[in-house]
C-alpha cells in the first residue's frame, strides 16, 4: 500500500490582549489524525507554539480549524502551500461553520466527523481524484467508533509552562440536546446528546499519560444516568479534570468530586441567589468554579453589566472568563442579528469573542468594548489571572499529593513557557 | 424547546446548506389576492440549517414545491414563542425581500401578522 505523508496544521490566531495565554494541546487535530488509515504518516504543527516549516516534505496538507478567528490564517497557509504545488484539505469546527468561504481556498473540504471516512478520502487522493467537498453534514458516525486520539503527535515540551504540563483535552460525548442562543454546537454535532460508551471512555482516559485533563464536552449535564455512571467509572483512574457544567444534583456533584473534578466552567448569567448557591454547591464539594460571563446580550444594559461584575465578587469565583456576544454563523444569535441588520463586522479575524462585531441593543459597540475591558480589569484588580490560576493549581497539587498521584514538574523546562525562554527572576503579571 | 403546532400547517422538509436535511414549519395563506408564505424556525426539530441561513434557497424550494413564483409572494420568517424563560426566544416576524444581492429583512409586529392571518 502506497504511503502518504500528511502535514497536519493547526493555524495560529491572535490571542486576546490582557489575558494570560495558556496553549493547550489542541484536541481537534489529534482526534482527526486518529481517523486516518495506517498508511498515512502524519507530521503535526500547532502554529500557536511553533512556526510552520513550509519546506518540510509532504504529499498533502491538512488544516484543522476550531475557531472562527483561525479561518483566515488557514486560507493564508493554504495559499502558501498552493504556491508550492501542494494540495490542501481542510476540516474542523470552523471549517464547517464557514464552509462557504473555506471551500474557495482549499482543494478539498471535509464536512462532518471523520471516523470511518478517511480511508476513502485518502484513496481518492492516491488516485488523483480528491473531491472538492466530502459532505457528511448531519451524518454522524456511530459514536462507538470514536477512539483514542493521536496524542503521540504532540510535541509535549511546547505545552509546558515552567515545568508544569498543560492539561490534555478529552471528550466523553459529542453533540448537545440544548440549542443555546450563542452556540453552534447543535448545528455541528447534532441536536442530540451522543455519549461515548463508558468502557471506551475509561479505556481512552486510562491511556492518556497525563493526570490532569480538560473534559471538553459541551455539557456533562445532559443525561444524569450516564453522568452518574461516568463519574463512578473514571474515579479509580484518579485523574483530576476540568469540565463544563455538571448536573446540579447533590449525588452527581459528590460523585464528580470523588471522580476528580478539579474545577468547572459555569455560566454566570444573572445575579440571582440560584447562581450564588450553585457556585457554593460546587465549592462545598471541593470543586472550583471559573465563571463564564457573556456580555452584550440584549437583556443587558450598562448598569446590568456593572451589577453583574460586582456580583462576581460576592460569589467567590476562583476564576472568571469574560466574552462578548459574538454572532457565530449557524447560531440563533447570528440569525437574529442578521435579520435586525446589527452585524457590523464580518471579518472572521475579529470573531474571537473579545471584539465587538455587532450593534448592542442598549449601548454603542465602543461602550460594550470598554465594559468588556473593564470587566477583566475589575475582576482581576486585586489578584492577577495568573495568580488565581496558581491558587487553583495549588489546590489540585495538594489533592494529588494526598492521593499519591502528584507528578513533580519537569525541571528541564523550568525556564521555559510554551517553548520560549522565560526570565524567572522577574515577576510576570498578566502575561 | 417544542414549537407549538399553531405556528404551522405542515412541516416542510428542505435541503439546507450543503444539502443538510432540514425542516421548517410552513403556512401559506391567500390574503387580499396575495400569497403569504410564513416559514417558522423549528429549533430542536430542525436537524439542519436555520430558515434564516437557508434564506433564498428555502424560499425557492417552497415555491418550486408549491407552484409559486418568488416574485409574487409575501415571504415571512417566524421565530416562534417556545415558552422559554429567555427573551431571545420570543415570537418575531420578518418580511424578507430577496430582490437584492442579499436578503433584506423588515420586522413586522406580531399583532399585524396575526391580523393578516385572520383576514
Amino acid at each position: 500500500m502506497e504511503s502518504i505523508k500528511m502535514k497536519l496544521i493547526y493555524p495560529k490566531w491572535q490571542k486576546l490582549r490582557g489575558q494570560t495565554t495558556f496553549n493547550l494541546p489542541p484536541h481537534g487535530p489529534v482526534a482527526f489524525a486518529a481517523t486516518l488509515p495506517d498508511y498515512v504518516e502524519v507530521s503535526f504543527t500547532d502554529e500557536n507554539v511553533e512556526a510552520i516549516d513550509f519546506d518540510e516534505s509532504c504529499d498533502i496538507v491538512a488544516l484543522s480549524t476550531m475557531l472562527s478567528t483561525q479561518v483566515k490564517r488557514a486560507w493564508a497557509i493554504a495559499d502558501e502551500y498552493h504556491r508550492r504545488g501542494k494540495l490542501v484539505i481542510a476540516g474542523g469546527i470552523s471549517a464547517m461553520l464557514h464552509a462557504e468561504d473555506m471551500v474557495k481556498h482549499v482543494d478539498s473540504l471535509f464536512l462532518g466527523e471523520s471516523e470511518g471516512r478517511m480511508d476513502a478520502v485518502m484513496q481518492d487522493f492516491l488516485r488523483g481524484e480528491l473531491k472538492k467537498v466530502y459532505n457528511y453534514m448531519g451524518q454522524m458516525p456511530p459514536i462507538e467508533s470514536v477512539g483514542p486520539c493521536r496524542r503521540d503527535l504532540y510535541k509535549r515540551d511546547l505545552y509546558n509552562h515552567k515545568g508544569v504540563p498543560m492539561v490534555d483535552l478529552f471528550h466523553a460525548s459529542r453533540g448537545c440536546r440544548f440549542s443555546c442562543y450563542p452556540c453552534a454546537v447543535s448545528y455541528l454535532g447534532g441536536r442530540q446528546f451522543r455519549p461515548r460508551p463508558i468502557d471506551k471512555v475509561v479505556e481512552d482516559m486510562a491511556g492518556i499519560d497525563n493526570n490532569r485533563l480538560f473534559i471538553v464536552d459541551n455539557s456533562l449535564a445532559q443525561n444524569k444516568d450516564w453522568e452518574r455512571e461516568l463519574f463512578k467509572a473514571i474515579a479509580p483512574l484518579k485523574k483530576k479534570w476540568i469540565s463544563h457544567t455538571i448536573e446540579d444534583d447533590p449525588e452527581i456533584l459528590d460523585l464528580a468530586a470523588k471522580a476528580g473534578a478539579w474545577y468547572v466552567y459555569q455560566a454566570v448569567y444573572d445575579t440571582s441567589d440560584y447562581i450564588k448557591e450553585r457556585v457554593k454547591r460546587y465549592h462545598d464539594n471541593g470543586i472550583g468554579v471559573e465563571g463564564t460571563i457573556l456580555l452584550g446580550l440584549d437583556n443587558q444594559t450598562e448598569d446590568d453589566i456593572k451589577r453583574l461584575i460586582d456580583f462576581l465578587g460576592e460569589i467567590d469565583l476562583d476564576l472568571a472568563e469574560f466574552t462578548v456576544m459574538t454572532p457565530f454563523p449557524h447560531t440563533k444569535g447570528y440569525d437574529d442579528l442578521l435579520r435586525q441588520g446589527r452585524i457590523i463586522d464580518f471579518d472572521w479575524d475579529h470573531y474571537n469573542a473579545g471584539q465587538v462585531v455587532f450593534q448592542p441593543k442598549h449601548m454603542s459597540p465602543e461602550r460594550l468594548q470598554e465594559l468588556y475591558d473593564y470587566a477583566w480589569q475589575s475582576f482581576y484588580k486585586d489578584e492577577s489571572q495568573e495568580a488565581k490560576m496558581f491558587n487553583l493549581f495549588c489546590q489540585v497539587a495538594l489533592r494529588e499529593m494526598n492521593e499519591g498521584t502528584y507528578r513533580p514538574r519537569d525541571r528541564r523546562l523550568m525556564n521555559q513557557s510554551f517553548g520560549h525562554a522565560v526570565d524567572r527572576s522577574k515577576r510576570n503579571v498578566n502575561t | 424547546m417544542k414549537v407549538p403546532k399553531a405556528y404551522y400547517d405542515e412541516i416542510f422538509p428542505f435541503r439546507g446548506q450543503w444539502d443538510m436535511p432540514s425542516a421548517c414549519g410552513l403556512k401559506i395563506r391567500e390574503v387580499e389576492g396575495k400569497t403569504v408564505v410564513i416559514v417558522t424556525e423549528m429549533y430542536q426539530e430542525n436537524p439542519g440549517t436555520s430558515v434564516t441561513y437557508a434564506g433564498r434557497s428555502l424560499a425557492e424550494q417552497i415555491c418550486e414545491a408549491k407552484g409559486l413564483q418568488l416574485s409574487d409572494i409575501i415571504y415571512l420568517e417566524c421565530t416562534p414563542d417556545t415558552n422559554s424563560k429567555l427573551s431571545f426566544y420570543d415570537e418575531e416576524y420578518f418580511r424578507v425581500d430577496f430582490s437584492g444581492e442579499r436578503p433584506a429583512y423588515t420586522q413586522l409586529p406580531a399583532e399585524e401578522v396575526h391580523k393578516l392571518l385572520r383576514s
